[in-house]
């Protein structure tokens, strides 16, 4: 503990002598080295990040309340992007001494990062609004939603009442799904909702597994267990190297989506392949996926995807 | 922090402090929200339990081990596999749930007739009272028939699992009631 502490403030009082010196041997300043030296993606957003956050120039940290204003106000959106980025980066060439004429490179790579950064920023408060929204069963929005639900998982079947045993088919705990989304509110069905509407095989096939006769399991309720984790590790920043290593997307509401749905997929295979006695062994088997998961995003190289072609098989 | 050492080396050294409680309970009922209320976690991100939950309380010299286990009717059957060394039973009633009344009504009363659990204390916790739709414990009681319990000690506790009220009456009692380990 108090090696600890004595290494941080060590660093807080070395850390400008290092980048000092960098600097001069260099010429590069820290932005610029992590831009040109770290591979794109997580280890070099995650990298540019740090920096930003540590920085004492004032500057430099008016940029960083400037654009977690434009969070707060809900404009960090694409549209806006050249708007609101021009003026920072112009900001931050200016301070560091950077000539954008030699450092074109360098601009067009820290533009990405400063996205990938504020749009994460920006993610966070979305996804703890939908949370925040309670599942409200006289809201035609979200009814419509279940319904939904229900006809993209179990297409053959049409549903013979509202409020009906049929719902346990597909997980969920009694007759009416209402009070099954808890703290995690419309949320929860969102996730659902999108798995079952972007990955249709992968989900039918996961359901199918949630049905088995000896490893079954509740598939709805395990799904809002699974949100839970994708909220977490988004919350605590865990999620940022599958975040930012999506290189075709920058975080928003569908990428958090397409986290769900890996995760889900991933902990379904788990599942099966530890042949678990029965449902109670779930707590266990699901802190080991989350452990697992979070050993894999500990490693800024993780690239994630759902690994489809299983699905054909 | 020599303090915690020394209180949990007391612990370890005195199983009587240590006890078992279990909680059960239908879907809904607020078992989860229960336990970390108890444990004073975050109530407002629960999520249904698909298996059960455990967690160690500390509460009046007491090291409490509770076993929250999930309350949907494909869990049920799992119920019995935890009643072993049970020191205390706490049955959670969503109080507003009055469909289900008698659903639950059935549900301790099995528990209730069950030889493992026999003697073993029962606390009822009558929970969202804050809900203007909850019936008050009194009725909840008189609809479970507390009264006719002879066979063992039991108390119904009114509470709201989600602001704590009346949460910690009902462990108090607990404490007081801890059976005579054998």
């Amino acid at each position: 503990m108090i090696v600890f502490n004595l290494w941080s403030v060590l660093q807080w009082y070395l850390r400008p002598f290092i980048k000092w010196f960098l600097r001069k041997t260099t010429k590069l300043c820290e932005l610029q080295r992590i831009c040109y030296g770290d591979k794109p993606g997580a280890e070099r957003t995650r990298n540019v990040e740090k920096s930003l956050m540590q920085s004492r120039t004032r500057d430099v940290k008016e940029v960083v309340a400037y654009l977690d204003g434009v969070v707060y106000e809900k404009r960090f959106i694409p549209r806006y992007f050249r708007d609101i980025l021009d003026p920072s980066i112009g900001i931050i060439l200016r301070v560091k001494k950077i000539n954008p004429k030699l450092h074109g490179t360098f601009v067009v790579s820290f533009r990405r990062c400063l996205e990938q950064i504020w749009s994460y920023r920006s993610l966070v408060d979305q996804v703890e609004q939908l949370r925040q929204t309670q599942f409200d069963s006289t809201n035609d929005d979200h009814e419509d939603k279940l319904l939904q639900l229900w006809s993209l998982l179990v297409p053959d079947t049409p549903l013979e009442a509202r409020v009906t045993k049929q719902w346990q088919h597909i997980g969920f705990q009694g007759d009416d799904p209402k009070t099954d989304f808890r703290g995690m509110g419309l949320l929860g069905l969102e996730n659902l909702l999108y798995f079952a509407t972007e990955y249709p095989q992968v989900s039918s096939h996961v359901l199918s597994h949630s049905l088995h006769p000896r490893y079954g399991y509740t598939y709805a309720i395990v799904g809002i267990n699974i949100t839970s984790m994708a909220y977490y590790l988004l919350k605590d920043g865990s999620a940022k190297t599958y975040m930012f290593n999506a290189k075709q997307y920058l975080p928003n509401v569908n990428l958090f989506h397409k986290f769900y749905c890996y995760l889900f997929y991933e902990f379904d295979k788990m599942w099966i392949e530890s042949k678990p006695a029965n449902i109670m062994e779930f707590s266990d088997i699901f802190k080991k996926f989350e452990n697992a998961v979070r050993i894999e995003l500990a490693d800024p190289a993780s690239v994630f995807r759902i690994n489809v072609e299983v699905d054909n098989v | 922090m020599m303090g915690l050492l020394n209180i949990l080396k007391k612990l370890r050294s005195n199983p009587d402090k240590e006890l078992r409680l279990l909680l059960l309970g239908l879907d809904n009922a607020g078992k989860t929200t229960l336990l970390k209320q108890l444990a004073s976690e975050d109530v407002n991100h629960v999520t249904p339990t698909a298996g059960f939950n455990i967690k160690s309380v500390l509460s009046n010299g007491f090291k409490l081990n509770v076993w929250d286990i999930g309350g949907q009717r494909k869990i049920r059957p799992y119920w019995r596999n935890y009643f072993e060394n049970t020191d205390i039973l706490i049955y959670v009633v969503d109080c507003s749930d009055h469909q289900r009344l008698e659903e639950t009504g059935q549900e301790l009363a099995e528990l209730l007739e069950d030889d493992k659990l026999r003697g073993v204390p029962l606390l009822v916790y009558a929970n969202k009272q804050d809900l203007a739709s909850a019936l008050p414990a009194s009725e909840i009681a008189q609809h479970l028939g507390l009264h006719l319990i002879r066979d063992r000690t039991w108390q119904i506790q009114a509470c709201v699992a989600t602001d704590g009220t009346g949460v910690k009456e009902g462990m108090e009692w607990v404490c007081k009631n801890i059976p005579a380990k054998k």
